[in-house]
């Protein structure tokens, strides 16, 4: 550490220091403030304090702003069984003595590179109706009576959708989990195989109990991160998250009622704000935690 | 590491294979049908395409306007990511390195950028886009993906910084280098790891971004790839042939990219989100 003159300082802060309060800070205060006015975009803004609020939550609003945020958490729970669950799974297999790991795991981590809107666009394909590859697949097998429209069918398409999401996100997971469980000290496991433990017990009592803490990480970044959840469902169903907002979400409902689209009931920045609002104030106690975390983490 | 014996390997690769399939399986359809004509897709879902042309290509590069679409997206992209690598390592190096009053308070409150979705704060950024004329334009785009990135990038660099002992820099501060200097010719090589790992990490979540596009670009020409991905598959759904042809051009690059440098992404993407 060293005490150098105070311009030096500023000369290395102040770019960064600039930008990060203008268009990152400054945003999110902004947001705050216009969630208590109603405001088109032009002319003046109109306050009308917390009637935002209770349109969102009690009334003309709430039953779409609660179907969303059902369709958030149900995202959440279903998308960390499936990720995590597989997610681990696959890992303990590519931890095995078997050959080839590393072209597996790059294959495996291959759709995260992909866009997720161009992701959503190439299966919006595989799984259209008429001739879409999954359809044409189950009807060339004799399982045509399990031809779906999967994005159409109200009952079907959210699943689809977190279908989808696992498909693209699973990879990550993998490798996460394979970077944990190849921290493990071997020790640990060839002791456990001179106790004549099995296969089965070592995954279940050595190797499942020491990547507890990754599962932790990972829950509450899929928390935060199903709470973002808009491309997607922007390219399998559009803005209007048909069929009959059956697929809609937060950030679906925060983008119609902030930027507009066919058939929403209100374009206004301070109704979205509002949304914004509601929606910061359940992520922000689980993000504030998460790098608290990471900062306690990494002093140790 | 897990011993198993070869019937239990078998079932391994099994279940392997099948999970590699259900990963290849999309790429290949889409790249399958961009050689087709209509009509095969239709009728001949599983066979591969009778001709090899490119006309599908041709006609889908023009028409989904991707020569502006690349040249947006790698303008948008290169430049944000010199601009976070830029003034986030400034940053980074002012509060690893120099002593000042409100040191810890800057670093805590650079560190809340991490906690704070951007993309929440969009209406608000909107606004002062179009108060400064930013709105529709490149810069505007690239001035949003530097401030947002500011945050995960000055933490990582910041760390990496502080395990440099200060020593290394001693003897150029005594032969009356500047601290610019002792800056860029001494600290910003050493974290070279950690500058890949943020510039991968930022690039490819910046090329591959929809969601400001979505908002902040609005005319045509101005797009980035994804985005002219998404208007083309609004104009032409039907033509199918061509929709597989645009999105094969546009996964490409990345996965070709991907493949070369996959050491790197694969470090730097879970390193980089868990850490």
């Amino acid at each position: 550490m060293q005490k150098v003159k105070i311009r030096y300082m500023l000369l290395f802060s102040t770019p960064a220091i600039l930008l990060y309060t203008i268009f990152v800070i400054y945003p999110f205060i902004y947001s705050f403030i216009l969630s208590f006015y109603n405001w088109p975009g032009v002319g003046p803004k109109i306050f009308v304090g917390l009637k935002n609020f209770r349109d969102i939550l009690t009334g003309p609003f709430g039953a779409e702003f609660r179907n969303a945020l059902f369709h958030n958490i149900y995202f959440f729970i279903m998308v960390s069984i499936l990720e995590l669950g597989l997610g681990f799974l696959i890992a303990v297999l590519l931890t095995t003595n078997i050959k080839g790991k590393r072209l597996f795991q790059t294959l495996a981590y291959l759709p995260n590179v992909i866009s997720m809107v161009l992701v959503g666009f190439i299966w919006n394909m595989m799984l259209n109706p008429q001739w879409g590859l999954i359809n044409q697949i189950l009807k060339s097998v004799g399982l045509g009576a399990l031809a779906k429209p999967w994005l159409g069918d109200p009952s079907l398409a959210f699943n689809t959708i977190i279908l989808v999401n696992v498909w693209r996100h699973l990879g990550f997971y993998v490798l996460v989990f394979i970077a944990s469980i190849i921290n493990i000290p071997p020790d640990l496991i060839d002791a456990a195989y001179i106790d004549g433990a099995s296969n089965f017990q070592i995954v279940r009592y050595v190797i499942f109990p020491l990547t507890v803490p990754t599962f932790q990480t990972l829950l509450i970044l899929l928390f935060i991160w199903s709470f973002n959840v808009f491309d997607i469902v922007y390219a399998l169903e559009g803005v209007q998250a048909g069929p009959f907002r059956s697929t809609d979400v937060l950030g679906t409902l925060f983008y119609r009622t902030a930027f507009g689209g066919l058939g929403s009931s209100r374009m206004d920045f301070g109704l979205g704000a509002a949304i914004a609002v509601l929606i910061f104030v359940m992520v922000i106690p689980v993000s504030m935690f998460y790098a608290y975390v990471i900062e306690k983490r990494r002093r140790k | 590491m897990l011993r198993t014996g070869i019937v239990a390997r078998t079932i391994i690769y099994a279940i392997l294979i099948v999970y590699m399939i259900l990963i290849i399986t999309p790429f290949l359809m889409i790249f399958m049908n961009s050689f087709k004509s209509l009509r095969e897709i239709f009728l001949r879902p599983f066979s591969p395409p009778s001709r090899f042309t490119f006309e599908n290509y041709i006609k889908a590069w023009k028409k989904a306007n991707l020569t502006n679409a690349f040249l947006n997206s790698a303008i948008v992209s290169f430049a944000s990511v010199a601009g976070i690598l830029l003034v986030s390592s400034m940053l980074a190096y002012a509060i690893s390195r120099y002593e000042f009053p409100l040191r810890r308070f800057l670093y805590i409150y650079v560190i809340a950028g991490l906690a704070l979705p951007a993309r929440l704060a969009i209406i608000p950024i909107y606004v002062i886009l179009q108060k400064i004329n930013l709105l529709d334009t490149r810069l505007g785009l690239i001035t949003i993906y530097v401030s947002t990135g500011i945050a995960f990038a000055t933490f990582l660099l910041k760390n990496f910084m502080d395990d440099i002992p200060v020593e290394i820099e001693e003897s150029a501060r005594m032969d009356g280098a500047t601290p610019w200097t002792i800056f860029t010719k001494i600290d910003l090589p050493l974290i070279r790891p950690a500058l890949v790992v943020v510039g991968i990490v930022n690039f490819v979540g910046i090329w591959n971004d929809f969601f400001f596009p979505l908002i902040i670009i609005n005319s045509r020409g101005k797009e980035t790839i994804p985005l002219a991905i998404s208007i083309f598959f609004g104009e032409y759904s039907n033509q199918w042939q061509l929709i597989s042809a645009a999105l094969s051009m546009s996964v490409l690059p990345i996965m070709i990219t991907f493949f070369i440098l996959s050491r790197y992404f694969i470090v730097g993407m879970t390193q980089g989100a868990i850490k």
